[in-house]
């Protein structure tokens, strides 16, 4: 469904992505992790349109879509989802979904739907700027499920979320995943919930791809224990002396 | 009492002529953030080419209506193109709110001088609508000004109309309250950055020809009517047309009401001080938002 080739992107001398290469399939939930800086928001950008890769090509349902403005990438079907939650803020809930449903491209959901879909018809006369930070969450990606998007990508969607807020967020991924099949690529800093949520992720660092493959067996790669465990275990180290 | 509602009247209705100009400023930082410098000398343009059409007329007639078309027409490929080939590509850079303002200015300062070179120095002045005056009670009103006033009011209408309920004023709303949820969504944030400036030099260019009524132009003036434009929308939020309005009101009033009880070399004085403690007490203008 998703393909990249050799995807690079650099600032200045800065390499933020380089070479990255990797494939998702249709239905799939698909994990994406690293550590900051790592390049996993950079990736997003340039698979989106917000940035033109500077080498590279990213390939949706077979076509090329390296290059395409996000206006366009978003009609084609992909949608996201960005870590600081951005919203209509004078927009009651149901009008920010309405924009979705408005631009979304040819064939959209219907406000309607989506509310009942994501449970949060209570809160459609409600104005974004009043909502709390799981709410304004929901919003968000209820605005971009209702350009009817077959791929879904979030940007650490459950970043300040509560144990129970994440369960409960988990939850309407999976069902978004089950009962639209849409495929899923997701951002998120604790590999533990990747691991749970995803069949195969791909790891990050320094902008170069670390591991590609099963998420059960990420935690058995030297490599990726090395970044992740043994960063945690030189950081556990600095604080305690 | 019979003057104080005459300066009263008089200044709702110079206010009703700054709301206009002052909306198309708005209209453009609140949706593509760009503060528009060249706006008083847009605004002449607009009253230029419909001088064009009456120059040989005492009183308006069809001819100045053509003249209207002829400059919404101007105006708007004016804006669209101007975004498309300049303001599009400075923005894509980093220091664009200054790079953009500096162009804006410059492109200002040309086209002064183009009009200069064009028209000449000398004052000018378009024919009024409609000659004669009604009284109601103890007010006196020239038809002139009923007319103005009806335009600016349908103008505000029209705009909230667009705004509410076509595609591409819904999309100006999306985009004006954030540009990264806009793209999400699928609006074409150029196309719409293009229609804004289309759209706002429109109504800077109406403002324009009404100021040309009722006033005088000549190719400077443009610099006095954009630094009120400025001075209203600061003090009515910048990115609020509501807050324009009313500030336009507002200072129109105090304009007339200093003129009657000081005198007319009081106005810019009393405009700054008021427009300063606005600025020190509520910094984003007495109705700060966007659009």
């Amino acid at each position: 469904m998703l393909e990249t080739r050799e995807l690079s992107r650099s600032f200045g001398k800065l390499a933020a992505l380089s070479n990255v290469s990797f494939s998702v399939d249709k239905g799939e939930v698909f994990g994406i992790a690293g550590p900051n800086g790592a390049g996993k928001s950079t990736l997003f950008n340039v698979i989106t349109g917000n940035y033109a890769p500077t080498s590279g090509k990213v390939f949706f349902c077979g076509n090329d879509i390296t290059g395409k403005k996000p206006y366009q990438i978003c009609q084609l079907g992909i949608g996201r989802t960005f870590q600081i939650p951005t919203t209509f803020h004078t927009l009651s809930v149901y009008d920010n979904i309405k924009v979705g449903s408005t631009f979304g491209g040819y064939k959209t959901r219907p406000p309607e739907e989506i509310l009942e879909f994501l449970n949060i018809s209570q809160l459609s006369a409600l104005p974004a700027r009043n909502l709390d930070l799981y709410s304004t969450k929901l919003t968000m990606l209820g605005a971009v499920l209702a350009t009817n998007c077959q791929l879904l990508m979030l940007d650490e969607p459950m970043a300040g979320f509560s144990i129970v807020e994440i369960n409960r967020f988990i939850e309407v991924l999976q069902r978004i995943n089950k009962e639209w099949g849409v495929t899923i690529v997701i951002i998120e800093h604790l590999l533990d919930i990747l691991i749970g949520l995803t069949e195969r992720m791909l790891i990050l660092s320094n902008g170069s791809l670390l591991y590609l493959g099963p998420s059960s067996e990420v935690t058995q790669d030297r490599k990726v224990v090395e970044v992740y465990i043994g960063a945690a275990h030189k950081e556990e180290f600095h604080a305690e002396s | 009492m019979e003057s104080f509602l005459n300066a009263l009247v008089s200044g709702l209705i110079s206010g009703s002529l700054y709301a206009a100009m002052a909306l198309g400023l708005t209209i453009i930082y609140g949706i593509s953030r760009i503060f528009n410098f060249g706006h008083g000398v847009i605004a002449l343009i607009g009253a230029y080419i419909a001088w064009i059409f009456v120059q040989n007329s005492k009183i308006a007639d069809t001819s100045l209506l053509l003249g209207i078309l002829v400059a919404i027409v101007f105006l708007f490929l004016l804006g669209f193109l101007l975004y498309r080939y300049t303001m599009n590509p400075l923005m894509k850079k980093p220091n664009w709110e200054i790079s953009t303002v500096l162009f804006m200015l410059g492109l200002g300062i040309l086209l002064e001088n183009v009009i200069l070179q064009i028209f000449g120095p000398r004052v000018k002045s378009i024919p009024v609508f409609k000659e004669g005056n009604i009284r109601i009670g103890m007010v006196q009103i020239n038809w002139h000004e009923i007319i103005i006033i009806f335009i600016v009011i349908l103008a505000i209408f029209l705009l909230n109309l667009f705004f509410k309920h076509t595609r591409s004023g819904q999309a100006m709303r999306a985009v004006a309250q954030s540009i990264p949820g806009a793209k999400v969504v699928g609006i074409d944030i150029e196309k719409i950055f293009g229609y804004t400036f289309g759209l706002a030099f429109v109504v800077t260019g109406i403002s324009g020809i009404l100021l040309g009524t009722k006033y005088y132009m000549n190719p400077h003036i443009g610099w006095e009517w954009m630094v009120k434009g400025f001075v209203i929308v600061c003090f009515g939020g910048l990115g609020s047309t509501n807050g324009a309005i009313y500030a336009a009101l507002i200072l129109g009033v105090v304009e007339a009401l200093a003129t009657l009880f000081l005198s007319a070399m009081w106005v810019w004085p009393i405009w700054f001080a008021i427009f300063m403690i606005v600025l020190l007490i509520r910094p984003q203008g007495i109705l700060g938002g966007r659009v």
